[in-house]
Parts: structure tokens; C-alpha cells; sequence
């Protein structure tokens, strides 16, 4: 377990090297320079050329990124071009709201995918278990905006039960969550089903059902095994969920990192762009370590494996 | 894509080869695909959807661009407005069939080149072996697990909003997919018998991988190509909605749905004409998707 762990935690290193040298790279690349959006566009090219080496934009990239590391260790993360809010207080509040929506959202779609999965799985072929596929393939066709619209039209605009987009109580927390869940559960869902139909079919099962077990107990024996591909699944599904957490908290106006990655972008507020941009990677290259992790701690067999 | 013909064909494959179907590979595809109802529904909706979208400077009515605010909120059906018009006047026909162009130029156009791209850096890595494939398939594990929209994201702030940004991500992410897949197959074929047979009567590494390696591998490619390119028309539409992939005035289905937003109570049309279509090209991809699983690769079915 040991070498396992170190040999992922090494593999995780070197990415995160690797991710935050090309994020710092490729934003370096943008076109236009902060200058333009700090200053006027009346300002004179002296004043532009004195901001610049203020921020230290005219020296080599790689000076620039281990002086940017240099002020991240002691905690001097910069602040916003916009408004001028220090990073720092932008991350603990929207990072705090993006680690609420994700939560929710990932608890949600395993809550209600793997019941289900199981379910389908138990009532193979028959009506149930159509119908659960169905509502799967449709959760999985139904593009997360386009179900964010329908959901808003539904509740806030017809019915007027939630409010369409905003923070920060539970009220406003249901949709996103929703919506960021409806993808992931309708892949748990599938995941959940085939795998269980696997097991299922496996001599051991076969034995607790000739042993006379109830029913249930027996799918509980297959459950504990069926249970492994989801769990692997996990670092995929958190990168995913990264990924989407962009286009939801956009959509509902909901202030966390995703949010505020997009506006950044829009808007050339570099420094943060770069910040959000870092940390979103980071995200997303410890949940696969997370998983990996996991995984071996599920599954012996991973554990040992030489890979 | 098919395995039971052909010159590239196994001692087991062989003694299959007495069941009398010893038509075209293509024509037992098609009837294989004609019996499936579930693939031959996503196979039809996928192709007219497509042939709207290519066909889109023969088919529109107007000028997608143009804006006509004294028409603006015509509801679809009327004589000279097909599907209506949006907010500001602008014919929704001629901007859906131009904006399925874009969905269709961004999912299978950039999807193809990461076709070629993950063809070549798979089989590298997967026939080359050693340390070409150590880094090879490093990269391309570090790679295909990145979120294309967070990519995306970052390479907007790159370069600035448009179409590039997502272009690039869906092929780098797209082309890290297919090499995954193509290394795979390379690796489980290389020393099958019908390859070490051509190998011993001196086929040279080139004509093996592309006679012999390559069409083998075809069936899981395709299977995954068509959910791939499902998943860069998602995206490229989400980012779209949000502001960031198409420009206006360059339609894309996503941006079209964005433009209908704020007029959902009364105007619905505006946002939904678009959200339909991209959810029927979605589900027939993904339906033609698990159809050519089935059909192609039987091992894969789910029971």
C-alpha cells in the first residue's frame, strides 16, 4: 500500500508542475496586456511600460513564475484588476460556495444513482427497469444548460417556487445542484446497473441465493463488489463535475470559483483568471489522486498490482 | 470494423467464416444496423440533422445576421418566417441550420482531425513500445482526464473568447481519447497470430499496422468517436450559452438558446426550437453510439 501510495503521490507531483507551468504559460500568451485593462486607454506608453515593470511583465517567463510562486508561499496572492478585492478573500468566499455546490451535487447523484442502478439491475428487462434506463439515457442526452433553462422555466418563471438564480441559502442551492448532479446520476445509474448484473451472475451469488438467503441479503453480498467501479469512477466524475461547475454557476449566478473563472475571463482580470485557473487544476489533479487512492483502499488487487 | 473477414483474419475467425455470410462487410453492417431500431433511429436523426447543417447557404431563407426589429417575437409558422423570429427580428431557421453547421464543424470536423492525431500517437506508443511509450501514454493519461470545458476556459483566457478556444481543447482532449483507445488495441493485437503471420511472410511495420492492426481497431474507435463527438457539441454549445464560444454574429445552437433566455414566458420558441434540436442530436449520437457498439463489438454489450 505504502509504495502504491507514493508511487500515485509522485505521478501527482510531476502533473502539477507540469499543469501549472503551461496554465502560467498560456495565459502569459493572451493577447493584449494587463496594462490595458488597469489603466486608461489614454494613458501613455511611459506610464503602460512603468505598470508593466511594476508587475514585473517584462521579464522572461520563468523569472515571473517562480516570482509568482514565490508570493503564493508567503500568502500574497495579488488582487483583482477589476475591483480591486485581494484574491485571497475571493477565494475563501467563492471557493466556500463552489465546495457547497459540488458537495451537494455529487452526494445528490450518488444518493439517488446507485438506489436506482440497483433497482434496474434487480428488475432486469422488465418495466422498472426500462423506465430507469430511459430517464439514464435522457439524463445523459439533455445538455446541463439547456435543463437549467427548462428547470428555471418550471420553477421560478411558471410556478414561482425557487428564485431563478443567486446566493446563498437552500433555496437557491436546489437547481444548480440539480442540474450539475442530472449527468453524473444518469452515469452512476448505468454504471451501477452493469456492474451489479456482473455480480450478479458470479458463483458466490449464486451460492447465498442456494443457501436460501432472502433476496436483498443476496444483492447486498453483490452490492459490496458491484460498489468498485463507482468508486474508481470517482476521479473522472470530479473532473467532470469541475468542469461543469463553470457552465452552472454561470448560468444560476451562483458565486463560486466556476463563476467567477468565467467572468474573470471575460473580462481580463488576469491575475485572477491565472489564480482560478490554478486552483481549478489543482482540483481537479488531487480528486484523480483522491481516487486513486481510493481505489486502493476498496481494491486488494489494485493495491499490489505492479503498474 | 469488421473482424470475421477480410484478409486479417485469425485461425478462430476463420472457421466462422463457414456461417453463410459472406456478403460485404458493409452491407452485413447495414442490415445488422437495420434490425437494431434504437441505432437506426440515432443513425437517421444524426444524418438528417447533419445534412441540415451542411446543406445550411442552400437552405436558409434570410441572412442569419440580418435584423428586422419591426419583426422581432414572430412566432414559427408564419409565411415568410419558417420557425419565427427572435428578440430582434433575426428569421430562427436560417440561424438553426447555420448554427447546426457550427455544432457539426466543431463536434465531428475537429473530432476527425483528433482521430488522426490519437491514430498516430496510439499506434506509436502502443507498436513502438519502451520509453517512446512510456512518455506517450503518459501524456496522454494526464491529458484525457483534464475537463474539456475547464481547458477550454482557460484557453479563452488565452486567447480570447471565439471558436479557437474550444476547437483546440475538443481536439487535444478528443486526441488524447483516441490514442488511449488505439494504444489499447495495438497493444492486445501486435502479437496476435494473423499479425505474427503476416509478419513472418515479411510484411514490413507499416503495411502491418495499417493492413493488418489498424482496421481491427476500428470498432471501439468508432464507438467511442460518435460519444466524443456528442461531447464536444455539448460543450461547444454550453460555452456558447455562457459567452465564450461563438461570436456572434456566427450562430451556434448554445448561443441561440442564450439569446431566447429572458423571453421564456411568452416567446418560448426562441430558446426552445434550438434546445430541442440539440437534444435530438445528442440522443441520436448517443443512441448510434450504443448501437454500433452492439453491433460491432458484442463483447462490449451491456446485458
Amino acid at each position: 500500500m505504502v509504495e502504491y501510495l507514493a508511487r500515485r503521490t509522485a505521478r501527482t507531483l510531476v502533473i502539477l508542475v507540469l499543469a501549472s507551468v503551461a496554465v502560467f504559460y498560456s495565459l502569459r500568451f493572451a493577447p493584449g496586456d494587463p496594462s490595458g485593462v488597469a489603466l486608461s486607454p489614454l494613458a501613455l506608453e511611459e506610464i503602460r511600460q512603468a505598470y508593466r515593470e511594476r508587475l514585473g511583465l517584462n521579464k522572461p517567463i520563468y523569472l515571473q513564475y517562480f516570482t509568482y510562486l514565490g508570493h503564493l508561499a508567503h500568502g500574497n496572492l495579488g488582487q483583482s484588476l477589476i475591483n480591486g478585492k485581494p484574491i485571497g478573500e475571493l477565494f475563501l468566499y467563492h471557493g466556500r460556495n463552489s465546495l457547497i455546490l459540488g458537495l451537494a451535487a455529487l452526494a445528490l447523484s450518488y444518493v439517488i444513482g446507485i438506489p436506482l442502478g440497483i433497482l434496474a439491475a434487480a428488475h432486469r428487462n422488465r418495466p422498472l427497469d426500462h423506465a430507469v434506463m430511459g430517464f439514464g439515457a435522457l439524463g445523459m442526452g439533455i445538455p446541463n444548460f439547456w435543463l437549467a433553462l427548462l428547470l428555471v422555466y418550471l420553477f421560478s418563471v411558471k410556478l414561482k417556487w425557487l428564485p431563478s438564480a443567486g446566493c446563498c441559502s437552500p433555496k437557491y442551492l436546489i437547481m444548480p445542484a440539480v442540474v450539475l448532479a442530472a449527468e453524473g446520476t444518469a452515469v452512476t445509474m448505468r454504471m451501477m446497473r452493469s456492474s451489479m448484473l456482473e455480480q450478479i451472475n458470479q458463483d458466490f451469488v449464486r451460492t447465498h441465493r442456494a443457501y436460501g438467503l432472502p433476496e436483498w441479503k443476496v444483492l447486498l453480498f453483490a452490492l459490496r463488489n458491484a460498489l468498485i467501479p463507482i468508486v474508481s469512477l470517482t476521479g473522472l466524475r470530479l473532473g467532470w463535475l469541475i468542469g461543469y461547475t463553470l457552465i452552472v454557476e454561470t448560468i444560476f449566478n451562483w458565486p463560486g470559483v466556476g463563476y467567477l473563472l468565467v467572468e474573470s475571463v471575460l473580462r481580463r482580470d488576469y491575475p485572477v483568471a491565472q489564480f482560478f485557473s490554478l486552483v481549478l487544476v489543482l482540483a481537479v489533479v488531487l480528486s484523480s489522486w483522491l481516487a486513486d487512492i481510493l481505489y486502493g483502499v476498496v481494491d486488494p488487487r489494485i493495491r499490489y498490482a505492479r503498474v | 470494423m469488421v473482424q470475421a473477414t477480410g484478409p486479417a483474419s485469425s485461425a478462430a475467425d476463420l472457421a466462422l467464416i463457414r456461417i453463410p455470410v459472406h456478403r460485404h462487410p458493409v452491407l452485413r453492417f447495414l442490415t445488422e444496423l437495420r434490425r437494431h431500431r434504437m441505432a437506426l433511429f440515432g443513425a437517421v436523426v444524426t444524418l438528417t440533422l447533419m445534412l441540415f447543417g451542411f446543406l445550411a447557404p442552400w437552405l436558409a431563407t434570410h441572412d442569419y445576421a440580418r435584423q428586422n426589429l419591426l419583426e422581432a417575437f414572430q412566432p414559427p409558422l408564419r409565411p415568410d418566417h419558417l420557425l419565427g423570429t427572435d428578440q430582434i427580428g433575426r428569421d430562427i431557421w436560417s440561424r438553426l441550420v447555420y448554427g447546426l453547421r457550427t455544432s457539426l464543424l466543431v463536434g465531428f470536423g475537429v473530432t476527425l482531425i483528433a482521430l488522426i492525431a490519437g491514430t498516430v500517437i496510439g499506434t506509436m506508443a502502443g507498436y513502438l513500445g519502451g520509453w517512446a511509450d512510456t512518455v506517450l501514454s503518459g501524456a496522454v493519461e494526464i491529458i484525457w482526464g483534464f475537463p474539456l470545458i475547464l481547458l477550454a476556459v482557460i484557453l479563452t483566457g488565452a486567447m480570447g473568447p471565439g471558436l479557437p478556444a474550444v476547437v483546440i481543447a475538443v481536439g487535444v482532449i478528443n486526441s488524447a481519447g483516441f490514442a488511449r483507445i488505439i494504444r489499447g488495441e495495438v497493444l492486445a493485437l501486435r502479437y496476435r497470430e494473423f499479425v505474427q503471420a503476416a509478419r513472418a511472410v515479411g510484411a514490413t511495420d507499416l503495411a502491418l499496422i495499417v493492413r493488418h492492426i489498424l482496421p481491427n481497431a476500428m470498432a471501439p474507435t468508432l464507438v467511442m468517436g460518435s460519444y466524443y463527438v456528442a461531447l464536444a457539441i455539448i460543450a461547444e454549445a454550453g460555452l456558447s450559452f455562457i459567452g465564450l464560444g461563438a461570436q456572434p454574429p456566427l450562430p451556434s445552437l448554445g448561443t441561440m438558446i442564450a439569446d431566447g433566455r429572458n423571453y421564456l414566458l411568452h416567446d418560448h420558441w426562441i430558446s426552445t426550437i434550438p434546445g430541442v434540436t440539440i437534444v435530438l442530436l445528442v440522443l441520436g449520437l448517443n443512441l448510434l453510439g450504443d448501437g454500433l457498439r452492439d453491433i460491432l463489438d458484442p463483447r462490449l454489450r451491456e446485458r
